[in-house]
């Protein structure tokens, strides 16, 4: 692989960093090259290529951080750009650079078929593939909008301490919203597969499935009575439980926002925090999903890391700042939105573990209640733990029984007490990739986890 | 390093007969500094630069773009646009809209931003944290203190003969403070904006945010009930925030907008009058032209009450048969234009705050919203978002309410104000509000 920075650059860009005393530098550089097209409406629009690139310097001197960044990767803008993060990150350190060493993957993603070598007039056929799909599901659906995205980033990270990583990162995003209407309601579908992976994802997600699932979903909610609000049991569909844990309790558990004294979990490892069914963990070595690497976005390779062991909190995410500023390990959670960004402490694919319970015995064992088969975004403060969570697709249970769709519902609560109300884990498994946004930075992530049951929790609706 | 005009020249130039060829190419340089402890923890500086193509043929729209490229690559960039055009569906609304005069806009650009060396933007951050941790007892530290400034140029030109660029400056700072009372935290928010530092209100972001986290302390959930809801301008804006899709003539026309067919009917009560202008003096949207060169202005959307129009970009238009509103936007050079506000706003009404307050008596005052990106509906208007605020008992705000959750939908909504207050502000994109009182609505709790 060529580096995307010649060897002799990336040295004289790091001593220039350094040269204000900074204890480290570190030069991020890449070039991305994407490929996108929409279907909106029957019409194929928006196709387009692109080139992004730049680099990133970033100089730390005891607490203080200093990046400055560029799109101009030639020598004069990269040591312009050394010597802005050298002249705020001053310190008394005499580092010299030392001889890089080659760090080779412990994992790969190589892709099946890279996205990069379709024409796009095949890309633009699976997209008339899912629209001519949901169209035909249901005399309901009234909108179909599907998008396709695929790109090839280039990466290369080299640091003061000799470290020289070097990446090329497969990606790849089929989505597709469908509106149903009925009478005067309107209802949305959603579907997204994707993948650190080539266009052999398509197997596992062929695009007419997608689109009959995102309508499937829109035209059931149309049957939707309004979701019901006030206290209730909640059984929450596989994969949504991930976006749950994600949401509600994994920000808390990024090592920035313990640092800065944001986070109920700070100075809580070892206790039993969670109902002992909940395993979690965060992976970013699984093979291929949209939120792996092999390297995170400060060289540290792919791990899995424990979160919750049968409810104990064991587990923080950390990136190379904040694992230096607590004097613990880093675990490969450094991640970045591109060159224009800090790394910052980020998730990867986080899970709740499956466990022993048959799922239909979970529902079954469920008087009434509400059950969430899909998860919409959610928000959460991570200095309480207060969350709440749209619900996209919801429905009544009634003795027992999966009943009528329930609209517009979403989930309110607080993550440590969802966590510890989690009363039953089912034996099934699923994942959805999704973007993660956290400081202006958004990341590529999956969610997963079994069907869970939260004895009680607040649901939120205009049902009474 | 060629000048943005020389890159957008060099795509224009590389325009074939049978084609329109649009290039817009922007630079910015930002800073950005957090303070924590009484001291800097980061500084960032940027420089970036890129170009956006535009190629039309027989009615099919490529586009190509690319980061800091040569002239060379510019040209590139039209024969790949040309490229995906082949791939696309034909569609004659696709057309560039024709050279037009934009006025310039006073004071969008201040040299005394770009002036200001990095020192004494560190210095305003740290002002910003002290000053957030020394207004309240219960604030003794942030979860984050900001100062981010850019200085943005822009650049477009057309085989259609337009040709324009502006240069702005912004500023702005942000402070999330954290306010605790045993083994409890809330969290505060606040920001300001600007177009130059020295006109930034440090001092006043920073006590609203302690303020507004320390208020919160002691929160509980209240009971569930229907009664009044004061929502302030951010809250309101959250709102508004949601309705930006359904005034597009994009979304419109694509039949996802609940405004759809209701022009000229009543949507809201007359006490609501929204306009979006992008020549508002100060508003952190304003632009001389809009991201594809056609002049901006003001747009009424709904005047006392009664539905107006939408927001126009130039394809838009030629489907409905209107003329461009100047609302073309565009992820900077990276996308092509769709349709988006510059100053979405609620006209302000003639009372201040507190008396909305003083007219609600019992009610419940909202100053967090959290959800509405996923709880509410755009198309359907319906939504159930969580909020965290206080009581209000006898016109003045009594104790702290968390968890509570409120359902309705943005139609209803916007029938049940009763009163718009006076202070309109900006949420961090372009979309303001002033302190709202609804009727009745439900609210959740325990």
């Amino acid at each position: 692989m060529t580096p995307v920075l010649d060897e002799t650059l990336t040295r004289d860009v790091l001593h220039a960093a350094l040269s204000g005393g900074a204890d480290f530098a570190e030069i991020y550089a890449e070039e991305r090259r994407s490929t996108s097209a929409q279907l909106d409406d029957g019409r194929v629009e928006d196709v387009a290529t692109g080139t992004d690139r730049g680099a990133g310097v970033r100089a730390i001197a005891g607490e203080v951080t200093a990046y400055a960044f560029s799109n101009r990767m030639d020598r004069d803008a990269l040591l312009e750009a050394a010597a802005a993060a050298a002249a705020a990150a001053r310190g008394n350190a005499k580092r010299a650079v030392l001889d890089f060493t080659r760090a080779e993957p412990q994992v790969l993603h190589a892709p099946g078929e890279p996205a990069g070598g379709v024409a796009r007039e095949r890309k633009v056929a699976w997209l008339r593939e899912v629209d001519d799909a949901a169209r035909s599901h249901a005399p309901e659906v009234r909108q179909v909008v599907a998008g396709w995205g695929d790109s090839v980033q280039r990466v290369l990270i080299a640091s003061s301490e000799g470290l020289w990583v070097q990446e090329e990162r497969h990606r790849l995003r089929l989505v597709v919203q469908v509106v149903a209407g009925r009478g005067g309601i309107l209802q949305t579908g959603f579907e997204g597969p994707a993948g650190l992976a080539g266009v052999e994802l398509l197997e596992a997600h062929p695009p007419a499935e997608v689109g009959v699932k995102a309508a499937r979903q829109a035209v059931t909610m149309l049957g939707g009575v309004p979701a019901p609000a006030g206290e209730m049991a909640v059984v929450v569909g596989p994969a949504g439980g991930g976006v749950l844990f994600h949401e509600a309790c994994g920000h808390g558990l990024e090592a920035d926002t313990i640092g800065k004294e944001a986070s109920i979990y700070r100075g809580r490892k070892g206790e039993v925090l969670a109902s002992e069914l909940v395993t979690g963990v965060d992976d970013s070595t699984e093979p291929n999903a949209w939120g792996s690497f092999s390297f995170d976005d400060e060289g540290s390779p792919a791990a899995r890391t424990v979160l919750f062991d049968g409810g104990r909190l064991t587990g923080f995410l950390y990136d190379r700042y904040w694992a230096s500023h607590d004097g613990a390990p880093t675990t490969g959670n450094g991640r970045r939105q591109s060159y224009a960004s800090l790394p910052i402490p980020r998730m990867t694919n986080t899970s709740i573990l499956p466990g022993a319970t048959d799922p239909e015995e979970i529902v079954a064992d469920t008087r009434s209640g509400l059950y969430a088969k899909a998860l919409g975004g959610g928000q959460v403060n991570p200095a309480t733990g207060d969350f709440v969570f749209g619900v996209s697709e919801a429905y009544l249970i009634e003795d027992g029984e999966i009943t009528r769709p329930a609209r517009g519902a979403n989930l309110i609560g607080n993550g440590v007490t969802i966590l510890r109300a989690v009363d039953a884990v089912g034996s099934d498994f699923d994942s959805r990739p999704g973007t993660c946004g956290k400081d202006g930075q958004g990341v590529p992530v999956t969610t997963g986890s079994p069907t869970l049951r939260i004895a009680r929790m607040t649901v939120g609706g205009t049902g009474g | 390093m060629a000048e943005l005009e020389e890159l957008v020249g060099a795509a224009v130039d590389a325009a074939e007969g049978g084609e329109d060829v649009e290039a817009y190419a922007s630079s910015s340089r930002r800073t950005e500094v957090k303070a924590r402890r009484g001291k800097v923890d980061s500084l960032s500086g940027s420089q970036t630069r890129g170009l956006g193509v535009r190629v039309i043929r027989e009615g099919r729209l490529g586009y190509a773009w690319a980061a800091d490229p040569s002239t060379d690559e510019a040209a590139a960039l039209v024969a790949a646009a040309r490229e995906s055009s082949a791939a696309a569906s034909p569609d004659e609304a696709n057309v560039l809209p024709e050279a037009a005069p934009a006025e310039p806009l006073d004071g969008l650009y201040r040299a005394a931003l770009v002036e200001m060396d990095a020192e004494r933007k560190v210095e305003i951050a740290i002002e910003l944290e002290r000053a957030a941790v020394s207004s309240r007892p219960e604030v003794t530290k942030v979860e984050d203190a900001i100062y981010a400034d850019a200085a943005t140029r822009v650049v477009v030109a057309s085989s259609r003969g337009v040709s324009a660029a502006y240069e702005r400056t912004d500023c702005w700072c942000m402070v999330m403070a954290l306010a605790e009372r045993g083994d409890e935290t809330q969290s505060g928010f606040s920001f300001a904006l600007a177009r130059e530092p020295g006109e930034l209100d440090l001092e006043g972001a920073a006590a609203e945010a302690a303020e507004r986290g320390a208020r919160l302390l002691g929160g509980r959930k209240p009971k569930t009930e229907r009664l009044p809801v004061v929502l302030d301008p951010w809250a309101a804006a959250s709102f508004l925030g949601v309705l930006v899709g359904a005034l597009s003539a994009e979304e419109v026309q694509k039949g996802r907008s609940l405004f759809a067919d209701l022009v000229g009917e009543e949507v809201a009560t007359e006490l609501i009058t929204i306009v979006d202008d992008g020549r508002l003096p100060g508003g952190p949207g304003a632009q001389p032209f809009d991201d594809e060169g056609v002049p901006t202005g003001r747009t009424p959307l709904i005047d006392t009450g009664t539905l107006r129009g939408f927001l126009h970009n130039t394809a838009t238009a030629h489907r409905a048969g209107a003329s461009s509103t100047g609302n073309a936007g565009r992820p900077g050079y990276r996308g092509v234009p769709g349709v988006s506000p510059h100053n979405l706003l609620i006209e302000p009404g003639p009372d201040g705050p507190e008396a909305l307050l003083a007219s609600a008596g019992r009610a419940v005052y909202v100053q967090e919203v959290t959800g509405v990106h996923s709880g509410a509906n755009p198309v359907s208007g319906e939504f159930s978002v969580g909020a965290a605020g206080l009581r209000v008992e006898g016109g003045a705000l009594e104790e702290p309410l968390r968890e509570m959750t409120i359902a309705s939908t943005l139609q209803e909504m916007l029938r049940a104000v009763t009163s718009v207050g006076s202070d309109l502000r900006f949420r961090g994109g372009s979309v303001g509000a002033p302190t709202l009182l609804l009727a009745e609505m439900s609210v959740a709790g325990a």
